[in-house]
């Protein structure tokens, strides 16, 4: 839509010939607003601009193994692109894209399908929403740790119970195989997350008028037709957000793959975070982890755009 | 960096702070050169040793502690310390609390005029304090290190070097093994304070039922392979307790002796004088130590499935349940059984306990090249003058040293889980009291010659906690072959040393 301004006159605006005042002039005349957010502006520089800042010098730096900074070499763009050319890079970003993009799909739609179960009315729906909000609640170190011993290899519930009703002869070794450690980690994320997924959609589902569902039904459409053409176009936008939530989410988790594999076997489960972990803290590699941390910055600043433009993408339709 | 007795180079400008150096180093000096030395010698002889010969010395000698350390510093000496170092905690021994407490009453009483600031820090934490602080200046005076912390700050010239001549006792009353994880680049940064080695323990009545000798240990590592299969073949329990998790100090605690043994090695931390230049853990020796843990764990099948994520916590559970018949352990793992036993309930609690009863300690197996064991222990430090908060006062520093490194207090403050860092805290009542009460303390301590420390370069912790462990993973799961796993960690060693 276009908006056309008819100026009483009939003549076009005479041009503005003051030039706009540059962003000191800006500070100077708005100096007391300015005050005001000082201290909050201060605090951010601190601890949020600082740690960048650093994080981003020191990827061009050689870190010493005795962490002696005032000895730190500088190397330019070396440490980017031992890291891009590493093969170990790739089969990290492998693990992490097979991590993020599994845990993201299924966790929405578990969440959507639950979403759209508790939407309905029926007995003992407070209950069951009550009781799938509580993967989301437990505290992932402890969610792990449980995971971990349903799953262990040798003691584990979950083994057990396969060797009891005969579907193996021994128990699953889950977490100490290279091809099924991650998708078993994968397998306890999506079920951290699912609730989550589920809490965005169900409050999407209420800005769901009745009055079409009900108008769409008197016109013969049928429940998936409903679910279609009337319920999902109105769940897009929050549908858009929660992706992206979970898609930052899953890019950033650390706590479920390092407690229940720290990254083993053989680097089966190890994905972005767990390897910046450790080439920081386990090889004392500061500059090698900064570069590493810079990368994934970058990542994440791209899906921080498509999150502000998926959140304000409404606010410019009313501009508009 | 700087040693004890002076300077390399003097600063153009004279603070308050380095005068105040100085003047403690100058007196310092004239004290050395006065040789003024403890009459505390070596009364061991290590070659002799085996438990019944430290049982033989224990109770033979008497020490005055604060009588000896008077004659290198006085005890009316007035000055002041600070001292960082993990104290004993909730988790630990009523005994340990206790031998605590009795130290500082009886370092108040030997030197009343030192005015003393001790913190005691969370191990979880102290490391990251003490690298703050030193970068801060506001390190302590003295701090007491786990084995393998001291060679990053010596490599980062934050410590001033400190040898057992400096406090009065010589270096041969403390281990080889000791004084070599207080050596960089030749130069010595500390002295040990106490030193322990693991053990290997084993369930004597899953031995008996599979047919084996429940009294002896396997000898060999190639009988551990070979035991750990009878007993998974005749009673399907698991036989020994392998640990291969990636980033866990357990695991190289638990494979360094078995590769040492074989003839293997990270570096050539094995040789009297290790250069650390020389990568070993491809030559035939680590290969074949590898190999026996493949042939445990994929061949043979007869190790936890699950060692390739456990620690060795999780090892505990299986044994105290019987269900894991052998495995590496700590002097206090029985202290640990124990524990575990009488928290268990009704038949748990029987099992346990008749697993207790049939718990033996033993050496660890021997290899084709050696019988071989991670030297593990504290060593206490004294930092920069210029990195201390308030200067150093060298002599408070070395009274303190003396004090707590001695043969009395080195032996009570490692009542429970270690041992005297002094040799002749071996020859103490002190010493014989606890083999009189620690069960199976005669037999640990017996591995002590055998201990080899880690390689003392700050590359260690990627070497053993990323390296070893990616070693084992990559061969155990299949990923790689034995030959090229060994391959694969002897290049990136090889590379981590060339700096790339």
């Amino acid at each position: 839509m276009t908006i056309h301004v008819a100026h009483r006159s009939g003549a076009m605006p005479a041009p503005n010939l003051r030039r706009k005042p540059n962003l000191f002039q800006r500070i100077l005349l708005h100096w007391n607003d300015y005050t005001y957010i000082a201290p909050a502006l201060i605090v951010m520089l601190l601890v949020i601009a600082f740690p960048i800042y650093y994080t981003v010098e020191l990827s061009f730096f050689k870190t010493p193994a005795n962490l002696s900074m005032d000895k730190k070499i500088f190397v330019g763009l070396d440490n980017y692109w031992a890291i891009l050319t590493s093969k170990s890079f790739w089969n990290v970003t492998y693990n992490t894209l097979i991590w993020t993009v599994f845990s993201t799909f299924f966790a929405f739609v578990l969440g959507l399908g639950a979403a759209l179960a508790l939407n309905r009315e029926f007995l003992g729906r407070g209950v069951l929403r009550a009781v799938l909000l509580v993967p989301y609640v437990i505290s992932a170190v402890a969610a792990s740790y449980v995971w971990k011993w349903l799953y262990h290899s040798d003691f584990g519930v979950i083994g057990a119970l396969s060797v009891q009703f005969g579907f193996t002869d021994r128990p699953i070794n889950f977490l100490d195989n290279i091809y099924t450690a991650l998708p078993a980690i994968i397998v306890v994320n999506i079920w951290k997350e699912f609730s989550f997924a589920m809490i965005m959609l169900l409050a999407g589902l209420q800005t769901v008028p009745d009055q079409l569902l009900r108008a769409a039904q008197v016109d013969g459409a049928n429940a998936w037709q409903r679910f279609w053409h009337v319920t999902m176009p109105h769940l897009k936008g929050v549908s858009m957000v929660t992706i992206l939530l979970l898609l930052v989410t899953n890019l950033n988790s650390f706590i479920i793959p390092w407690i229940m594999t720290g990254g083993g076997p053989a680097g089966a489960t190890d994905i972005w975070i767990t390897q910046i972990y450790q080439m920081a803290f386990g090889r004392i590699r500061f500059g090698m982890a900064s570069a590493y941390s810079v990368i994934l910055f970058i990542v994440m600043m791209l899906l921080g755009y498509f999150y502000v433009k998926a959140l304000t993408r409404g606010d410019e339709a009313k501009v508009e | 960096m700087t040693n004890l007795l002076g300077r390399k180079s003097v600063p153009a400008r004279l603070s308050r702070r380095n005068i105040l150096s100085y003047s403690v180093t100058a007196l310092l000096a004239t004290t050395m050169i006065a040789g003024s030395t403890t009459s505390f010698a070596a009364n061991v002889d290590l070659t002799k040793w085996s438990p019944e010969y430290v049982k033989s010395i224990a109770g033979t000698a008497e020490v005055d502690t604060a009588a000896e350390c008077a004659k290198v510093v006085p005890s009316d000496y007035k000055g002041r310390l600070s001292y960082w170092w993990v104290g004993p905690t909730q988790a630990q021994p009523e005994i340990d609390h206790k031998m605590d407490a009795e130290f500082w009453a009886a370092w108040k009483k030997a030197y009343p005029n030192i005015e003393t600031d001790a913190q005691s820090l969370d191990y979880n934490d102290m490391l990251n304090k003490v690298r703050t602080a030193a970068l801060g200046n506001a390190a302590p005076m003295v701090a007491k290190f786990p084995i393998l912390w001291g060679v990053e700050f010596a490599a980062k010239g934050q410590l001033k070097e400190l040898k057992p001549e400096d406090v009065g006792y010589a270096t041969d009353d403390f281990w080889p093994g000791a004084m070599k994880s207080v050596t960089y680049e030749g130069k010595t940064y500390g002295i040990p304070t106490n030193n322990e080695t693991m053990g290997f323990i084993w369930n004597a009545k899953i031995f008996a039922d599979a047919g084996l000798d429940p009294e002896k240990p396997p000898a060999t590592w190639d009988d551990v392979v070979k035991y750990s299969k009878q007993i998974k073949d005749k009673l399907g329990i698991n036989g020994y307790g392998l640990v291969a998790r990636q980033n866990a100090g357990n695991t190289p605690f638990r494979f360094m002796p078995q590769l040492w043994a074989y003839g293997g090695g990270a570096l050539d931390e094995t040789s009297e004088q290790p250069t650390y230049k020389t990568v070993e853990l491809n030559n035939a020796g680590s290969k074949a130590a590898l190999q026996a843990a493949y042939d445990m764990y994929v061949r043979d099948k007869s190790v936890p499935a699950s060692a390739l994520t456990n620690t060795q916590n999780e090892n505990q559970n299986p044994f105290i349940a019987g269900q894991l018949a052998m495995m590496i352990a700590h002097p206090a793992e029985y202290a640990k059984m124990v524990d575990l036993a009488s928290k268990a309930t009704g038949a748990d609690k029987a099992a346990a306990d008749a697993v207790v009863q049939n718990m033996r300690y033993g050496l660890l197996p021997e290899g084709p090249a050696r019988r071989a064991v991670v030297f593990g222990g504290s060593n206490v430090h004294v930092f920069a003058p210029e990195l201390v908060e308030g200067g150093l006062d060298v002599d408070a520093a070395r009274a303190f040293i003396c004090f707590s490194t001695g043969p009395e207090w080195s032996t009570k403050l490692a009542w429970v889980g270690s041992n005297p860092g002094h040799l002749d805290g071996f020859t103490t009542k002190w010493m014989k009291e606890r083999l009189d009460t620690i069960k199976f303390l005669d037999v640990t301590t017996s591995m002590l010659p055998s201990g080899i420390p880690f390689p003392v370069i700050p590359e260690q912790a990627e070497i053993m906690n990323i390296i070893v462990p990616d070693m084992l993973q990559n061969a155990l799961t299949g990923k790689m072959t034995v030959d090229q796993a060994a391959d694969d960690a002897a290049q990136k060693v090889q590379e981590l040393l060339d700096g790339m």
